[in-house]
């Protein structure tokens, strides 16, 4: 056991990739076959993020160099820096695998029914565990150029899954819409990659965060890095490509795509917090996150309310959602370098941040897939075609309902927990941030009250008298994110302890990281 | 390790707001054994009442996705019309988008910079 988990790193990325291309082989001989191995796979990959989890919380962080004789050694002998790819897993990347554990899960059992009519599933099963692999690859990496190829990986199997219903133009568009911002934002951050190479001759993030000056050119990749991360986690004015694509990929994938957009805020953490750090103009910076925050807090949640797509209307209410993680993190960031402030309520805005990245895509991915079902049932996603689905999918209202009170931070629901923690910290800093986010979340409720009124209240329409509860794979999905919704709800204060604390710790604790990659001397 | 969520400044515990939630639906369900017990499911007392004009079917009485918020929308249309037209819909627009973040951000960095 011990030996699994000291290889777990690589072998979480390596699993889903090599699956991914055993994937067409296996699908040659039989679907069934197929599905059970991506599915056997996904949940030993889990299994491992569950224990690797376990591990970094009470170990500490996780090295794995590739090709050195033993993982710890980061720097080889005869050089002074580390050269090899190497993996560091500290408790925040630990807290995205969990994400992207759960979420990648419930994705593929969704699929088995969402997909089943669909031609080229063995193309299906490996751009998805492509993609696995690369968001996995992306929050576990602690090389800047191989976050670059990971983002790659997951933007361009992405792209293929948004587009992967062909006979649908508005797939295509949107697979095409996101592979050129994709192409844009992973262009820019390899050309800022190459400014901090150029200056400091280092790719790995803890060696460059010790050597890291904050000269001009600096500046100048940071202000890249966090443009194109905001731009790939759809923070406004930088979010239209993201309703474009949300609505009209398959569910399933949309759920992924949501994990992929939370590596990309892990991204820009990374990039902020350990990096960077207190080198930055930290007020400055902080208040630019915060200000793209609450624009999108605010843009999104109004552009939500005058949606009548149902998959369009969730999608803005991310854009909102990536808002309230915005203003968290951007006020632990301006207030990082001053010791009493950070631990007032700087620590606790970067806790509630952290907590609604998982909230949001546990609450996000049950709306989607909850729409999903409806499309699967009737066949549109227009809010004006439908009406009386409740009395016919119970339980899909049901989903929806808890899906839709989460979102909005009603209580006793996960995104209250962590909407408190943003909103009493954040009120320390700055009283109207607060005000703000109340008002965009009452607002939010009105979103999701017009959707459930028109998808499931009233009476049962002629047309879909006839509508059945979608198939038990569907609703087993989003039972399990339903579930945990449930338990993060009620139990706030374990999910804090266990996973969120140490993610927030690993943020703060700058030196902690640097220290695993160049304390390490052969 | 607690149940609760510290913020620093007040704390959540979501079982005390189950307990105060279960206290007020016992005193919410007394309330309701005290009504009226003489509803009859099926019957002409249960069909819809519109003055004695015929009921239109279940397709004309559903008020659509499209109508909610009429209101709301109407009063803020100069808002929307300022909001909706940046979402054009083209990918070239969404890279100006980003440039233009960049350009700002960058622009706001180097005048702190020049100021400090």
């Amino acid at each position: 056991m011990a030996t699994l988990i000291g290889h777990s790193s690589i072998l979480i990325i390596a699993v889903p990739l090599l699956i991914a291309f055993l994937t067409p082989l296996i699908g040659m001989a039989s679907k069934k076959a197929r599905n059970a191995v991506v599915i056997v796979s996904l949940a030993f990959v889990a299994f491992l993020v569950f224990a690797l989890a376990r591990d970094v919380i009470l170990n500490g962080i996780h090295i794995y160099t590739l090709g050195a004789t033993f993982p710890g050694l980061t720097i080889p002998e005869g050089t002074m820096v580390p050269v090899r790819i190497i993996l560091e897993v500290d408790g925040v990347s630990v807290f995205m695998g969990i994400i992207v554990a759960i979420v990648s899960l419930v994705a593929v059992i969704y699929s088995l029914s969402a997909m089943k009519g669909e031609t080229g599933q063995n193309r299906f099963y490996t751009l998805l565990l492509l993609m696995v692999g690369g968001t996995f690859g992306m929050v576990f990496t602690g090389d800047l150029f191989n976050l670059f190829v990971f983002l790659e990986i997951t933007s361009i199997s992405g792209a293929a899954l948004i587009a992967f219903r062909t006979r649908f133009a508005d797939s295509q568009e949107g697979g095409f819409k996101y592979i050129v911002v994709s192409a844009i934002a992973s262009l820019m951050i390899l050309f800022a990659i190459g400014l901090l190479y150029a200056q400091y001759n280092l790719l790995n993030i803890g060696a460059l965060a010790a050597a890291i000056q904050y000269t001009m050119l600096d500046r100048i990749a940071l202000v890249i890095l966090i443009s194109a991360f905001v731009m790939k986690l759809g923070g406004v004015p930088m979010h239209m490509w993201l309703s474009d694509t949300y609505s009209v990929a398959p569910v399933s994938i949309t759920v992924l795509l949501i994990a992929a957009s939370q590596a990309s805020m892990y991204a820009l953490m990374r990039i902020c917090f350990t990096l960077y750090g207190v080198t930055l103009d930290l007020a400055v910076v902080g208040w630019i996150i915060i200000a793209i925050g609450i624009l999108s807090m605010f843009i999104g949640v109004t552009m939500a309310v005058r949606q009548t797509d149902i998959t369009r209307l969730i999608a803005y209410n991310c854009v909102c959602e990536a808002g309230f993680m915005l203003v968290g993190l951007g006020v632990g960031l301006a207030v990082l370098g001053d010791v009493t402030a950070l631990r007032t309520y700087g620590t606790a805005a970067i806790s509630g941040a952290i907590f609604h990245v998982i909230n949001h895509a546990l609450f996000e991915g049950l709306l989607f897939l909850v729409a999903g079902a409806i499309f699967y049932r009737i066949g549109t996603r227009d809010l004006n075609q439908m009406g009386g689905l409740g009395h016919t999918m119970k339980f899909t209202a049901m989903f929806f309902l808890l899906g839709a009170l989460a979102s909005s931070g009603i209580p006793p629901f996960n995104g209250f927990a962590s909407k408190i923690l943003i909103y009493e910290s954040v009120y320390q800093f700055n009283p109207i941030l607060t005000i703000i986010g109340i008002f965009v979340s009452i607002i939010t409720l009105a979103v999701f009250v017009k959707a459930f009124f028109s998808a499931f209240t009233g009476a049962s329409l002629p047309k879909y008298e006839d509508i059945k509860e979608v198939p038990k794979s569907m609703i087993a999905a989003m039972t399990i994110l339903a579930v945990i919704i449930i338990i993060f709800g009620l139990f706030p204060g374990l999910v804090v302890d266990w996973i969120v604390r140490p993610a927030t710790d690993a943020l703060v604790g700058q030196t902690s990281y640097i220290n695993a990659i160049v304390g390490v001397i052969p | 390790m607690t149940l609760i969520v510290e913020s620093g400044y007040d704390f959540w515990n979501p079982i005390i707001w189950l307990i105060a939630f279960a206290v007020v639906m016992v005193i919410v369900y007394f309330f309701r054994r005290r009504g009226e017990g003489k509803y009859k499911k099926g019957e002409d007392q249960a069909q819809i009442f519109l003055c004695g004009e015929e009921v239109p079917g279940a397709e004309q009485r559903q008020v659509r996705g499209g109508n909610a918020y009429w209101g709301f929308l109407e009063t803020l249309k100069e808002y929307y019309d300022g909001i909706v037209r940046p979402h054009t819909g083209i990918v070239n627009d969404y890279v100006v988008w980003f440039i233009a973040v960049v350009a700002i951000s960058a622009i706001i960095l180097f005048v702190v910079e020049l100021v400090g």
